[in-house]
């Protein structure tokens, strides 16, 4: 197996797992279950979770894919700094927001989802891998080339008018003498 | 707009059916389970415990069973090669259906996550059920060992539930690691998740056998609702709450004739229907898997190895017992196939670096040194969307950068032998980045070019070169690439003008559109494909992608 980057694939477990957080708690809070307080919590954790995960790191190598809009979430998450770039802190962190989740029943599959993810991130940090924000490649403002020189400022070089002017009696004088000897092609 | 319509029908028509009709199978399946559950006889005492958390989990578990057992056929690569090929599926239309194989495994999987979801929040629901309306009456009823009992323990000491809870786990790591993107950065991580099918087949088989949910027997000598003669009515229905007192009252009121039990009710377990759905399929994929298996197990001998400019190296090799068919990467050798492999990723990085040693810096290395190769295994031969490209009357092939080798193949294939084909017409519109990718197939692009020119058919091939990269100018310098440097254009092709172009030269004619590029150019040659409406062409567009 190549280098592979565990991040990326914690990532979309996390991000799933918030999602199925999230969806245990709204039902054990909806329906009033025993233990809602957990599940409350679980809301919030999900959330949580959700935000975090949802910008995409920068690849080490190769093409980035970006989640659609999530140029907001990356300039919150990197206005973090170390916290959320180090993925051995991201690890603890889902490790501990899970636990909740494992004494109510509509959030245990959050709890062990999100604890799968973690364990995934510890994976990452442990491969050396740090979260990088996807920033938009600023363009170089496009500056006009200097190729293009000072225009002429003046007309070119031509005898006055009534000398242009071709006289139906006299061709041979008319004809225009070119101020530059022209030489032909060899 | 009938044109519109007809062209968009030819496109799409097939597809749509086949999706609607699968939609309304499964619709047809969880309404009849859902019915059965909730007003079967047999199933009366359980929906009065369970309520629609028994019709709703039993109703998605058919759906399921019906995913469960599709999503495994369109992976049968080689029986779809198979009947690709063979007279049975003589309609075109019939061999496009199998080019989206792909498409519908990933909706009967998505299909499978999302009843999933639906199943296990009803039996999540259940389970408390279960432990809150714990019957007196019928004991044999009831998984919990008594009332109140934690459902959460319910679900971790029952066979069903541990299997359940696995298999979710199993489901979630094989779902996000099936991202577009994880496929394409690491696809290392989605086949080996992707391979962890079978445990969850074979778990599957596992839950079902727990057999929780019991059906009654007996409904003939104890229809359900009736008097037991030993009990009267309170008293039967004072350790469960008020609500089914009231109903049952409700109901014997409203039922014409009261009947007397005969003999109490007995429940058994349902036989797994699981099993009857998910055992054929699972068969056939795993003998087809060992067919592949052992095909392929005879490595290949590899004759030559080309480097190419723009990071691309030109495989030959010899493979025993096999011989490169007509359209099968077949090279000058009738005996050796050859493919183009472009170095992109950890992988083919690898396999160059293997083949191409730092230290040996010759372009071709002849067959004595082979034994510095690695053991190469090559799995195959499978079908593709380009076989149909002479089948059509006129066929356009439209490549990005390495996706010509399939078009390659074609342009080989006609280098032998044009007349016996269907194909009268072949427009090759190539698009690279830069010049050097052109030299790939330069050569054979040439020689069919003169070919035809000499057999007097020059308006056969028709070849359209399109360089992206507007830099510098640059074209052919060698002479015998003329026909070349004289088709070159400069910049991103026009697709609306080059399909006016066609459609004009090939008034009401069918004209099959093949596609072997990146995802933008893709999508804008279907969209036109399906709104193509001037000169009464008809673009029936064939993808074929290589991740």
């Amino acid at each position: 197996m190549g280098k592979i980057e565990w991040a990326m694939w914690a990532n979309e477990q996390a991000l799933a797992s918030g999602l199925i957080y999230l969806t245990g708690g709204i039902v054990g809070v909806a329906g009033q279950l025993k233990g809602w307080e957990y599940a409350a919590f679980g809301i919030a954790a999900g959330v949580f979770v959700c935000l975090l995960e949802y910008p995409r790191s920068k690849r080490a190598k190769g093409t980035n894919y970006e989640r659609t809009g999530q140029y907001c979430f990356t300039v919150c998450v990197k206005a973090f700094g170390p916290l959320t770039s180090n993925y051995y802190v991201r690890a603890f962190l889902h490790a501990a927001l899970c636990v909740p989740g494992g004494f109510m029943l509509a959030t245990v599959l959050g709890c062990v989802c999100l604890g799968m993810a973690s364990l995934i991130y510890l994976s990452a940090a442990i491969h050396g891998e740090h979260w990088q924000p996807i920033m938009p490649k600023s363009e170089p403002a496009k500056s006009v080339t200097q190729s293009i020189k000072h225009p002429p400022q003046n007309p070119p070089p031509r005898p006055p008018a009534e000398m242009r002017r071709k006289r139906a009696e006299d061709l041979e004088s008319a004809a225009y003498v070119n101020p530059l000897p022209v030489t032909a092609n060899e | 707009m009938g044109l519109v319509l007809r062209s968009w029908a030819a496109n799409e028509a097939a597809k749509h059916c086949a999706v609607v009709v699968w939609v309304a199978v499964s619709a047809w399946l969880f309404w009849r389970t859902f019915r059965l559950f909730s007003s079967g006889p047999q199933y009366y005492y359980l929906h009065q415990m369970l309520g629609l958390g028994l019709c709703i989990s039993r109703a998605s578990a058919s759906v399921l069973n019906l995913n469960c057992s599709l999503v495994l056929l369109p992976m049968c690569r080689s029986i779809l090669t198979v009947l690709r090929g063979t007279q049975q599926l003589n309609s075109r239309k019939a061999r496009r259906l199998l080019d989206k194989s792909k498409t519908f495994h990933v909706v009967c999987g998505v299909s499978i996550c999302v009843f999933s979801v639906v199943h296990v929040c009803a039996h999540l629901v259940n389970a408390v059920s279960f432990s809150v309306r714990y019957s007196d009456d019928f004991p044999a009823l009831n998984v919990a060992q008594h009332r109140g009992q934690d459902p959460r323990i319910l679900i971790l000491t029952t066979v069903p539930g541990i299997t359940g809870v696995i298999l979710v786990l199993i489901l979630f790591l094989m779902f996000t690691a099936s991202s577009y993107s994880i496929r394409v950065c690491n696809y290392e991580i989605f086949w080996y998740t992707h391979n962890l099918f079978i445990l969850f087949y074979i778990i599957l088989m596992l839950h079902v056998v727990g057999g929780a949910l019991k059906y009654q027997t007996n409904v003939d000598t104890h229809p359900p609702g009736c008097i037991r003669t030993n009990q009267t009515n309170s008293s039967s229905y004072t350790s469960s709450n008020q609500v089914p007192e009231t109903q049952t009252k409700a109901e014997l009121k409203e039922m014409p004739h009261i009947t007397v039990c005969k003999e109490d009710a007995h429940f058994q377990h349902h036989f797994p229907q699981t099993w009857l759905w998910v055992t054929a399929p699972l068969c056939l994929y795993c003998a087809e898997r060992l067919y592949r298996y052992i095909r392929g197990s005879a490595p290949v001998t590899v004759v030559s190895v080309i480097r190419h400019p723009c990071d691309v190296i030109e495989l030959r090799m010899l493979k025993s017992g096999f011989k490169a068919r007509p359209g099968q990467c077949p090279t000058q050798n009738k005996e050796t196939f050859g493919i183009h492999i472009r170095v992109l990723g950890d992988w083919t990085e690898c396999l160059s670096e293997l083949l191409f040693p730092a230290l040996n810096h010759s372009e071709i290395l002849p067959i004595m040194h082979q034994r510095t190769y690695p053991k190469l295994y090559v799995d195959g031969p499978f079908g593709t969307p380009s076989e149909e490209v002479f089948n059509y009357e006129v066929s356009v092939c439209v490549a990005g950068g390495i996706g010509v080798t399939p078009f390659a193949c074609v342009l080989h294939t006609l280098l032998g032998g044009w007349s016996q084909y269907r194909l009268r017409r072949l427009y090759v519109v190539w698009v690279c980045r830069e010049l050097q990718c052109f030299y790939w197939f330069a050569n054979l692009l040439c020689d069919l070019h003169h070919k035809l020119w000499e057999e007097n058919r020059p308006d056969y091939l028709n070849i359209r070169l399109y360089l992206t990269n507007t830099q510098q100018l640059q074209s052919f310098s060698e002479e015998r690439f003329r026909p070349l440097s004289s088709r070159l254009l400069i910049g991103r092709p026009r697709w609306k003008d080059i399909f006016g172009e066609i459609g004009q030269s090939n008034q009401h004619k069918k004209v099959g559109v093949f596609c072997c590029g990146p995802k933008s150019v893709s999508r804008e040659l279907h969209k036109l494909c399906n709104s193509f409406s001037a000169s009464g062409t008809v673009f029936e567009y064939n993808k074929e992608s290589f991740s």
